[in-house]
This record gives structure tokens, sequence and C-alpha cells, in this order.
């Protein structure tokens, strides 16, 4: 049982094709694993590496020295608050505060129990003009307040709690948190344009 | 796209800011219709590569990414006639710490950028462009990618622009979270898909940069300024800022100040006019007490020194620099300490491991100043902080992330040496907090 489709190794053994040097291509490869399973497991690694004709373990280096590649489950969406001296100048470990209590975590790299959420806590996103400031996903959000945090936490959850209720009765499988595009900036709707870009 | 936080509309000193708050100026059409691709057809039309190296050199433009490293001569270290491909690489890796004018600029008039970049190449004998943007401007890729596929619809990008049988393409390389990469060979590292580290140099990257070709490497806002500088004359540019300083810089002023944004300034103002009039000042009832004239790499200085002028000069002469351009500015309710120790957490975080005195000497820092905060601290913890301060800089690692790292502790020891005795030796701290993240 492979990690990555085979749809997903075609695509990702077409990127060295696209760079002066086929090894560049490890990062944009890793993204559409990371898109495909929602963090990088071993076994997705393993597989980028072999798709590309790498080491697997070259492929855990490069993996593992770049923060928005994910090593352990994540939640579908993800809060990336900076607490860089800019932001932390203008309340951001309020903000930090607020959104672990809205998420319900206790620590960042924490997932919500449903899945649903987590956050980190990240350096400088240079936004520093509307600080204090996050990234949830793939959009900026300025001058946080604790209402902002609220509102965006309550809009996520609207349409999981709908579709919860319709579905209680069946038995609950815990399933992994299926990412929305974790590769960077390409959630599943973005693809054409990451296409478009690297071609 | 969020409301203008910083400099936009005519001025005499507005040249990169000019046009921004223009209705749809990240459109093709709108930037042309103000005026934009002039320079580039002038460049490709009625200019000589090795005049527009001239050009920029007479500009005395310098690089705006934090080196401050002359563009012209940066342009003629590359050799044009050398056979095989050469690269220009862009880099949009935009990640000091309290610097956000990279960002600005891509959101505002993304084309500008475009036709620097495309002016850079023609001048040094490249096809083809690379921007190695940071991973988490989702905005500002978007607008690049949108740019790109519109230059390319109007065949400014492809086999003949303006046309001129000079192939020119641009492509976007997208980082993962590595301030790092900022660094110009850890960013030529990356884009070869490997862990970010800093070469050793030379060779430098205009002879072996990019998968190992001549490569021309700028920052975005250094580039943005190319076009208006071909536009009016290396002379005309001159004529703005300091002799040693020509022109005008975004600088993205963030922090304590009732205006934060990113204003345009000519080189020279102070620091007081920036700070003060541009963001304006702190917020009621408090005082400025330091603030970051370059990002936070850029040594500190104290309010007494808001006069300071912000041409890279001056700063030197102040013992700090121009760096990126950010200027990160705290009151007095604020603890240096804290902040100082919020920073060295960055730059333990942020170093690639490569070279012993960064990798071990912020970690260092980080737990001494952890003791120094739990009230743990005495005189040893005070010679611990001065002892790294001073191992990781004066070139002993391959990059300035280190250096970078010493400042802080450095120059807030030199300004501040009060506040870090009250807590290491007494045991108080007399103002507030930053965060119980410091």
């Amino acid at each position: 049982m492979s990690a990555l489709p085979e749809s997903v190794l075609e695509e990702i053994r077409e990127l060295p094709a696209k760079y002066p040097q086929p090894r560049s291509a490890v990062m944009p490869a890793l993204d559409l694993a990371q898109e495909e399973v929602g963090y990088l497991t071993p076994e997705a690694m393993s597989e980028v590496a072999a798709a590309l004709d790498l080491d697997p373990g070259y492929v855990e280096g490069v993996a593992t020295f770049y923060t928005l590649f994910h090593l352990q489950p994540i939640g579908r969406h993800r809060f990336y608050v900076c607490t860089n001296l800019s932001c932390s100048l203008r309340g951001s470990s309020a903000i930090v505060e607020h959104v672990k209590g809205a998420i319900g975590v206790r620590e960042a790299g924490d997932v919500s129990k449903d899945g649903l959420f987590s956050y980190e806590e990240v350096e400088c996103l240079g936004a520093c003009e509307y600080a204090p400031m996050m990234r949830l996903d793939h959009e900026y959000h300025y001058d946080l307040t604790a209402q902002t945090i609220t509102a965006l936490v309550a809009e996520r959850r609207a349409p999981l709690s709908a579709a919860a209720k319709a579905s209680r009765s069946r038995a609950r499988v815990p399933s992994p948190p299926r990412g929305e595009g974790q590769g960077e900036g390409r959630g599943p709707k973005k693809r054409a344009p990451r296409t478009k870009n690297i071609g | 796209m969020a409301e203008l936080r910083g400099s936009f509309g005519e001025a005499r000193h507005h040249l990169l800011t000019r046009w921004f708050g223009t209705e749809d100026l990240h459109r093709l059409e709108v930037y042309e219709s103000k005026g934009g691709y002039t320079a580039l057809r002038k460049a490709l039309l009625a200019m000589k590569p090795a005049d527009l190296v001239n050009e920029v050199k007479t500009s005395g433009l310098r690089g705006r990414g934090g080196a401050g490293f002359a563009t012209g001569v940066k342009w003629s270290f590359i050799n044009r006639d050398a056979p095989g491909p050469k690269y220009v690489v862009v880099n949009a890796d935009e990640s000091e710490p309290g610097t956000s004018k990279d960002r600005y600029i891509m959101e505002n008039s993304p084309h500008m950028l475009l036709e620097g970049i495309m002016i850079a190449a023609y001048a040094v004998g490249a096809n083809q462009a690379w921007v190695y943007i940071r991973g988490e401007y989702d905005g500002p890729h978007r607008m690049l990618v949108e740019a790109i596929a519109e230059a390319r619809a109007k065949g400014y990008l492809g086999p003949k622009p303006m046309g001129v049988n000079y192939p020119l393409d641009i492509q976007l390389y997208r980082g993962h979270g590595a301030y790092i990469c900022g660094e110009e060979t850890a960013l030529l590292e990356s884009l070869e898909g490997k862990r970010a580290q800093p070469r050793s140099r030379p060779p430098f990257p205009a002879v072996k940069g990019a998968w190992a070709r001549p490569t021309l490497l700028n920052n975005v806002e250094t580039l943005s300024t190319v076009p208006w500088i071909i536009n009016n004359g290396g002379a005309a540019y001159v004529k703005y800022g300091t002799e040693k300083s020509a022109g005008t810089r975004l600088m993205s002023v963030s922090g304590n100040v009732r205006k934060p944004g990113v204003y345009e300034v000519e080189l020279g103002q102070t620091f007081r006019h920036v700070i003060m009039e541009l963001a304006g000042g702190p917020p009621d009832g408090r005082k400025v007490k330091v603030f970051w004239p370059g990002g936070s790499s850029a040594p500190v200085l104290p309010e007494s020194m808001l006069d300071t002028h912000t041409d890279m000069e001056a700063l030197a002469a102040a013992r700090s620099m121009g760096g990126s351009g950010g200027v990160i500015v705290m009151d007095d309710s604020h603890c240096v300490v804290k902040a100082a120790a919020r920073l060295l957490r960055f730059y333990a975080h942020e170093s690639c491991g490569k070279c012993t005195p960064c990798r071990v000497g912020g970690d260092w820092a980080v737990r001494t100043f952890d003791r120094i905060l739990a009230n743990e601290g005495s005189q040893v913890e005070l010679g611990i902080l001065e002892r790294v301060a001073d191992g990781l800089q004066n070139g002993r690692c391959l990059c300035g992330l280190g250096d970078s790292a010493g400042w802080v502790i450095d120059s807030t020891f030199r300004h501040f040496r009060e506040e870090y005795e009250d807590h290491a030796l007494r045991h108080t701290c007399n103002v507030g907090a930053v965060a119980a993240h410091a």
C-alpha cells in the first residue's frame, strides 16, 4: 500500500524537467506529498525520493530543515501566529492565548481533538504594519483581536458541526486530519496557478 | 487587499510608491497606463547592456536587502560574454524581523518588480530569472503568478520582448520557512533543492551561483528601483539622498507607533522624522525608548539618538546599520532585556547549524537569558552573555546570522547596561513585559 497515489507520483516525476538541475524538484515534490497526505510521513518521503531518484535520507534531510514541512499530523486549519518582536510589542501573546482557548489546545504544535485545528508560533511573517497578525492556512489576517479569532474559529466549525450532527448515529472512525493543501500556497483549488507558475 | 499603510501617491520623493494606491495597479494595462514598461522599452530598444550597467553605477543605487553593496558594481561582476546560461535570482525571501517592504512592493506593483528584473537580465546577459519568494507570502505569490502570466501574454516575457530578439523568462520558486534563505548563498542552496546552509566564498555567485552558473542576486526593492533609474537617468537619482547613500528607500516602521507603515524615505532624513512624524510617534503618554533602525539585526539605538540620519554612513558612525530598512520602535513600557531575549530565541531557532559559534552560541545565549529572566542571574550570567556576543561576531561564521545575534546582545548592553544589571544582579524589572513569550 503506497502512501502516494500514482497520479501524484506521476506529477512528481515530471517536476525535475522544469529546473536546470533535477534536484531543485525536491521541495515542490514534498509540497505535493504534503498536500496529499496532510503531513510528511516516512513512507511519503521515501516515495518522493524514489520518484526523484534521490536517497531517502537526503529527502528527509531537506524536509526536516524547513519549518513549513510538517513531520507530524496537523489540523485541517492551521494558525501560524507571529510572536516576533513587532507583533509581541502589540499584544501577540494575548492573541496566542485566545487561539489556544478557542481551539482547545495547550501547546504549539497540538492538534484539536476533532482534528480541525492546530497552531504554531512563528517568526516574523513580514506584515509588521498590521501587527498583531497571523497566517491562517493560506491567508494573512491583520489587526487581530480576541473577537477576530473567535469569529474565524466559529466560521470554520460551523459547516463541520452541521455535518457532524447529520452523521452522529454512524460509527465514529477517527480519521487522520486530511490537509487542505499543506503544500504551501496551493490548496486543491489553487493547483492551476502552481502548474502554470513552475511550467 | 488590506488598507494601505505607508507611502503612496505623488510626492517629490516617491520614486517607488508614486503610483501606489492607483486602483488595479497590479494589472499590466493599468501599470502601463501610468508609464510602466517604458524603461524596459528604452533598455531593449535604445540602450546597450553596458549602458544599463553604467547608468545603475551612476545612480549610486545600493542593495536594499541588507548589505548595501553598490548595485551597478555587482552587475558589472557578471561576465556578459561568458558562454552558457547565466541567471538573475531575486531575493524575495523577506524574513528579517520588522521588515515588510518587499511584500508592500509585490502586492502593490508586481509589474514594477518584473520590469526591473527584465532590465537586469538584459544588462547582465541572462535570459532566465528566478524569484525566490518566501513560502508564507501566499498573497504576493499569487500577484506575481498573475503578473508573469500577463507579461507572457503581452510578449514582454517570451522569445522577442518588445520585438527584440532577446528571450526572457521569469520563474518563481517558493521557500519553505527558513530565515537563513535571505542570505544569498543559502538561498542558492535552497533553490538547488538542498538544506539552506551558506556556502563559503569565493567563488562568489557572480562567478559560480545558481546551478554553478554566473548569477546576479538582487533584492526585490533594489530591482524595483531600476525602472525609475533607467527612465530618469542615474544622474537624476543621485539628486536624492546623500552623497554616498543615494536615493530613497522603503522603511517599514512597526512596533509602538501610532501609524505603523511602509514609508518611502529620502536617505539622509532623520529617524526622528521617520518615527515621530511619518509613523506618528509612540502612543499617548509613552516615550520612545529604543529602536532598531534596520531590522532586528541592526544594532539598537536609544531615544537619545533619534536624530541619527538614515543614510548608511550616519548609521555606521552610530555603530549600527541601515540593514533591511525595518524600523522597530519600542516604547518605555517595555523591557529591553526581554526584547533581546526574544530576538536571541529567533536567531538560535534560525541558525542553520553549519558553523559552531552560531549553532552553539545562540542556544547558550537563550539559556543564559532564561536564567536571568527567572531571577537566577548574577555577574556570571552577564559575563557569559558578553563572551557569547563576542564569540558570535567578527567573521567567525560563514554568514552574518551569528553576527546579528551578537549585535543584539552587544548593542543592548552598550545602551541599556542598567536594565541588564537590574535583572541579573538585583532581580528586578522596572518596566512592563514584552510578552510572556519573550
